[in-house]
């Protein structure tokens, strides 16, 4: 459904997108990872047909992206990274204006959205919190029930419950067979929905891959408490890699290697195991680490 | 053209065309009331006149008051109009495009079938409405004016006067053209406002320059805003037809090369 080959455009400073090629197959899921800067908004704008490709090309619905893109936008949703509406409207206002031009004035799923993100769209959007724009941004993407969705960091704003409404109406969309190009640079969000995902770096895709060899390639730290002192150096001399040490707790690094973690563990008492958090940007530092090493 | 889109654009502009459009026309009526004053008073109002150079008069269309067409022209039409109408022009062409392309809300309007083509002949359509009901606003008022408040004596003539406002639109038309095309080819909303702004002040220096000094008389061939002589329209010492089609022509080319534009370049959203 979306096909992006080669697709390079330079800015005059030098940054842009360099050789990005990727598919996204009907019925898809498909994340789109990179910290800020790494060219997500770059690709996703030669996709709505905004940029012109120096090179490559990008085809959505086998429309060409920039050739036919009135075409290819008949059947796409599309929610921006930045909303900014126009002046002065009301959210109604602005919902009926987008439903006339996508030509659709069927109002249910429309009035049906509105419901589940639980907001009152009669409210003029300059006095809408960020939150609550990007509710009327996202009914805007899904009321003309398009064959595709392109969303550019579509959680943004929502709190954790919305975020919760969000990814069921991703998936209820994904089991009626459509499809999903969704950058984010939060990875819990693109693993609760994504099948696939494409990490890209300073304008390169680094890796396209299935969602769970992903989330294997993450590195977890454990915090794990001993109840014997002895323990501690016994578990130093196995295979298990160990950040540091504190008395009787020892943090070891996980990435993958989960079965050898436990067999390990196994032989000794525990009393207390805790997970430190991972932030997405480690998990990128760590994903572009080991790729600098490896290659 | 997308319907949708003109209609919430017409909404969204409405105050603001009929800002400039009541307080141009009440301008134009309270002037129209006068003019039986004025025109009683002709022989003191012309000894006043006769110390300006002439050059001069020439230029603010001083040099007769007679009819209501040389009075309007003078008052009016000469000066008022045109900052009016000039600022309304750029200001709107501006927001129609390049603002939204700054802001960022063009991916909006962009983010559905309507294409490119169709959203820059959308904008422009609603650039010459407001332009439509500006113009019809100052007609409307000078012509109640002339005939509710004034006696049959100080005599109208309501077809020179129409002429005037026909050929100010077109003028108006042709400067909202290039206005929309420097809109549509710039990614910051200031520098597009700068530009357009610049043209259009350094289009009516020129004219004003051209008129001042007789010497520089030349330089009004550089300016759009020398087809527009409202006393000279009024002594009917103007060629209407071809003053009109030439600006109307300058103008279809600039809406032209607008929508070209807009269809072909990268756009910032």
């Amino acid at each position: 459904m979306i096909t992006i080959k080669n697709l390079t455009r330079q800015f005059s400073n030098g940054k842009g997108i360099f050789d990005v090629s990727f598919d996204v197959k009907k019925g898809e899921v498909f994340g789109f990872l990179g910290p800020n800067g790494s060219g997500k908004s770059t690709t996703i704008r030669h996709l709505m047909g905004y940029m012109k490709p120096q090179k490559g090309s990008a085809t959505v619905f086998e429309y060409d992206a920039w050739s036919e893109q009135a075409k290819a936008r008949e059947h796409v949703g599309y929610l921006p990274g930045e909303i900014a509406f126009l002046d002065g409207m009301k959210g109604t206002e602005f919902l009926d204006m987008i439903a006339g031009m996508q030509g659709k004035q069927d109002k249910e799923k429309r009035e049906e959205l509105i419901r589940r993100l639980q907001f009152d769209p009669k409210t003029p959007i300059r006095k809408m919190s960020k939150g609550m724009k990007q509710k009327v941004g996202i009914v805007a993407t899904f009321m003309h029930d398009p064959d595709i969705y392109i969303l550019d960091e579509p959680t943004s704003g929502l709190d954790p419950l919305m975020q919760r409404v969000f990814v069921e109406l991703v998936l209820e969309e994904k089991d009626k067979g459509k499809t999903f190009l969704m950058s984010s640079h939060s990875f819990s969000e693109i693993e609760r929905t994504c099948d696939r995902a494409a990490i890209i770096k300073d304008g390169r895709i680094v890796t396209v891959k299935d969602i769970h060899e992903l989330q294997s390639m993450q590195r977890k730290l454990f915090d794990i408490t001993f109840f014997n002192p002895e323990d501690v150096e016994a578990v130093k001399s196995s295979t298990l890699s160990i950040e540091k040490t504190d008395g009787n707790m020892v943090r070891i690094e996980v990435q993958g290697n989960y079965d050898a973690f436990f067999k390990e563990l196994a032989n000794y008492p525990i009393k207390n195991v805790s997970a430190a958090n991972q932030s997405l940007e480690q998990i990128f530092m760590d994903y572009y680490n080991a790729e600098e090493v490896n290659g | 053209m997308s319907a949708s889109l003109y209609k919430q654009m017409m909404k969204s502009n409405l105050k603001s065309i009929m800002s400039f459009g009541i307080a141009s026309a009440v301008y134009v009526i309270l002037m129209t009331s006068l003019f039986p004053m004025i025109s009683d008073n002709i022989d003191k109002i012309q000894e006043l006149t006769a110390i300006y150079p002439d050059s001069l008069k020439n230029a603010f269309g001083l040099e007769s008051f007679g009819t209501y067409g040389e009075f309007i022209s003078a008052e009016y039409y000469g000066l008022f109009f045109l900052f009016i109408l000039g600022i309304f022009s750029v200001m709107t062409a501006i927001q129609l495009i390049a603002k939204l392309v700054d802001r960022g809300s063009m991916a909006y309007l962009l983010s559905t079938k309507v294409s490119r083509a169709e959203v820059a002949i959308t904008q422009i359509a609603v650039l010459i409405t407001g332009l439509v009901i500006i113009i019809f606003l100052n007609f409307a008022g000078g012509f109640a004016a002339g005939e509710l408040l004034i006696d049959d004596q100080y005599a109208i003539g309501m077809g020179d006067f129409f002429e005037i406002n026909f050929v100010g639109f077109l003028l108006f038309f042709a400067v909202g053209g290039y206005s929309i095309l420097i809109s549509s080819l710039f990614n910051d909303e200031k520098m597009a406002f700068a530009a357009a702004g610049g043209v259009t002040f350094l289009f009516y220096a020129l004219d004003m320059a051209g008129k001042i000094v007789p010497d520089l008389d030349w330089l009004r061939n550089l300016t759009l805003f020398s087809l527009f002589e409202p006393a000279k329209i009024a002594n009917g010492d103007v060629n209407v037809a071809f003053v009109s089609v030439t600006l109307f022509g300058l103008g279809l080319l600039a809406y032209v090369a607008t929508v070209f534009v807009f269809r072909k370049r990268n756009l910032p959203l």
